[in-house]
């Protein structure tokens, strides 16, 4: 301790028995708030970790040398993932396609162009509905128009990204709202005061900034549809294919169904194959993830 | 420091610690502003309204002949239920800047922005009476907004650069409106333009960096940059000097006078010495009424209401 450089100050409210408990009593509740936040944080972890290491030690043995490579069989020593995860890609493809041009252009034209009444408040409560919809609804939603009445071919990534659009779509379109109505209203001021046209406010100021957020959203939304069964189940994928889909419209399946079907199969060979199949959408969806994160800081920029 | 600190002896009366230590550095400046002697050279600013007045030779500036550029007629502006502007009409002239003085809250930014429609953006707001633009309403299905904005800048309360680069704020209004047909034409007019607003020489090789990241006095003379680059007819500012210091602020009052005769200003200031330096005209606004318009002369040393003269001596504010 250095010499202090006023020896006797008037001030004894501050060193007073009172106020070094009040002192500590505060460094104590931030001690416990950082305790419990550590524990939520590492109860989620061990789930994780639990999963991930139970199925590697189960499906290890799965990854034979044609795993990657080879489809669905009713031989177990030869099933590989290849045929479900290139279907999952197609979905995927198809589904993003369509959700995120749709779902960010209807999250700007509700933000910035609609007006504010109540046909708009009922716009923003059916979106809100729509997205806690059971999946399942959509599956008989997606059989009854995209099959019975455009006849569209069954079994097929198109249908199902067709499916699962719908069902992402409100996701981004809610996500997309919030990342827009986070954008500071200084920034369009700022445009506007130029003399910038609506338009150009959006697209040159708006988006790019709120990019990162609606991009978030997006993947976690597709992260979601990837892992979907039961509204592909009610389309028709859950077939038992053995050569992975040539295109959209080829009969397909999808490793969410995949796992489902060979968790049903009466050969014990099929058990460490299912481990094995639920490793690769695990990493699928953590490739998704990381990808999410790249590009939400390589977009994000600070105001 | 080279002596040592002497304890402050408990004997004197000490009310704050604060106290006592300012009292000591006050004694080692002495020490310093005796050696420095261009620091006592420097010119005092002026302390007083009249020396202010004095100092503008164009404070008593009768009108000219013309027309006015903007003309604003019995404004009254609401948000939501609440009156803001309680009938304001006002005469913006192309030769003169306009200083609109008046306590917080008394309407000054809301009358502002109602001359380029801004307050159009604000949910709940309503604006009634006319406003012309050489003579033609401004909210008139002829007149574009956006065009109308370009015309009439604005220089924002609240510093609001663009998250993109130093450049890239500045150039983007003359982009859009195409008003620089090549790359160097629009170099050009960034340089001016950061040059004008006394910003160019701190930022000439940081161009590329982000708006953001300079400091609250620079954002300002930034955005100054940034609405003079369109280069509009009638230039709104709020409050352009309220991060500045003494210099900068002396550069933006100095661009304020080169600007004068070119473009109509009009200025919100809480700086009653300001306003008397720049401007020809002031407004004397209080509880969203207009209570005195005339010469800045007049208004600062023979003030007709009485709540002006209580509010340019500081009875009240
Ligand atoms: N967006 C808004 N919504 C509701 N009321 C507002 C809004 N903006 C301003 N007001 C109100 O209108 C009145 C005038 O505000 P204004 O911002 O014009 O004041 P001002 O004279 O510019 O004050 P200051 O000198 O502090 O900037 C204030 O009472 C304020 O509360
Ligand atoms: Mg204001």
């Amino acid at each position: 301790m250095s010499k202090p450089l006023i020896q006797a100050g008037p001030a004894t409210r501050w060193s007073g028995d009172e106020m070094k408990r009040r002192v500590a009593r505060r460094y104590a509740a931030e001690r416990r708030f950082r305790a419990l936040g550590l524990a939520a944080v590492l109860l989620s972890l061990a789930f994780l970790a639990f999963l991930l290491v139970t199925m590697i030690v189960r499906g290890a043995g799965g990854f034979s040398s044609t795993f990657l490579t080879a489809s669905d069989a009713t031989d177990p020593a030869m099933a590989g993932v290849w045929g479900a995860l290139k279907g999952s890609m197609l979905t995927i493809l198809v589904t993003m396609a369509l959700a995120f041009p749709i779902g960010v252009l209807a999250a700007v034209y509700l933000e910035e162009f609609a007006r504010r009444n109540r046909w708009n408040d009922l716009v923003e409560v059916s979106i809100n509905n729509l997205a806690a919809v059971p999946s399942i609804i959509f599956g008989l939603l997606g059989l009854a128009v995209f099959l019975k009445v455009m006849n569209l071919p069954r079994s097929a990534p198109l249908v199902g990204g067709l499916t699962l659009a719908l069902m992402t779509m409100p996701v981004i379109v809610i996500a997309g709202r919030n990342a827009i109505k986070a954008v500071p209203p200084s920034i369009r001021d700022a445009a506007l005061g130029v003399g910038a046209s609506k338009m150009q406010v959006v697209f040159h100021h708006v988006l790019p900034l709120a990019l990162p957020g609606i991009l978030t959203g997006t993947i976690i939304g597709m992260a979601r549809a990837l892992g979907e069964t039961a509204p592909l189940l009610m389309i028709g994928m859950r077939a038992f294919i053995a050569a992975p889909p040539a295109g959209v419209t080829s009969p397909a399946t999808v490793l969410p169904v995949q796992i489902f079907l060979w968790s049903d199969e009466v050969d014990r060979a099929f058990v460490e194959k299912t481990s094995a199949a639920i490793i690769v959408l695990l990493v699928f969806m953590l490739m998704m993830n990381g990808l999410a994160i790249y590009l939400r800081n390589k977009f994000e920029r600070r105001w | 420091m080279t002596k040592e600190m002497q304890p402050v002896t408990p004997t004197t009366p000490v009310p704050f610690p604060s106290t006592a230590i300012a009292a000591d550095a006050a004694q080692d400046d002495a020490g310093i502003a005796k050696e420095d002697t261009a620091w006592t050279q420097r010119p005092e600013p002026t302390p007083h309204l009249d020396e202010a007045v004095d100092s503008n030779p164009t404070a008593g500036e009768p009108l000219g002949q013309g027309a006015p550029k903007m003309r604003a007629q019995d404004i009254k502006v609401f948000y939501g239920e609440k009156q803001a502007i309680r009938g304001v009409s006002i005469d913006v002239h192309e030769d003169k800047v306009t200083a609109f003085i008046g306590p917080s809250g008394c309407g000054k930014s809301t009358f502002l922005r109602c001359l380029n429609r801004m307050n159009d953006t604000i949910p709940g707001a309503r604006v009634t009476g006319r406003i012309e633009l050489d003579g033609q309403d401004i909210n008139s299905p002829d007149m574009d907004v956006v065009q109308l904005r370009a015309r009439v800048g604005m220089v924002f309360q609240k510093p609001n650069p663009f998250p993109k680069s130093i450049f890239e704020n500045v150039a983007y209004g003359p982009r859009i409106h195409g008003l620089a047909p090549s790359k160097a034409d629009l170099d050009t007019i960034v340089e001016k333009s950061l040059r004008r607003a006394g910003l160019w020489d701190e930022v000439k090789d940081r161009l590329t960096e982000s708006g953001t990241a300079l400091s609250g006095g620079q954002q300002q003379r930034l955005c100054i940059a940034r609405a003079i680059a369109v280069d509009p007819e009638v230039i709104l500012m709020d409050e352009p000097c309220s991060a500045l210091d003494p210099i900068a602020t002396a550069k933006i009052e100095e661009l304020i006078h080169e600007l004068r005769g070119r473009y109509a200003i009009a200025i919100v200031t809480h700086n009653m010495q300001q306003a008397a330096r720049v401007s020809q005209r002031t407004a004397f606004f209080h509880l969203g009424e207009l209570v005195e318009y005339g010469k800045t002369a007049d208004i600062f040393t023979n003030p007709r209401e009485q709540r002006t003269q209580d509010y340019i001596t500081g009875r009240y504010g």
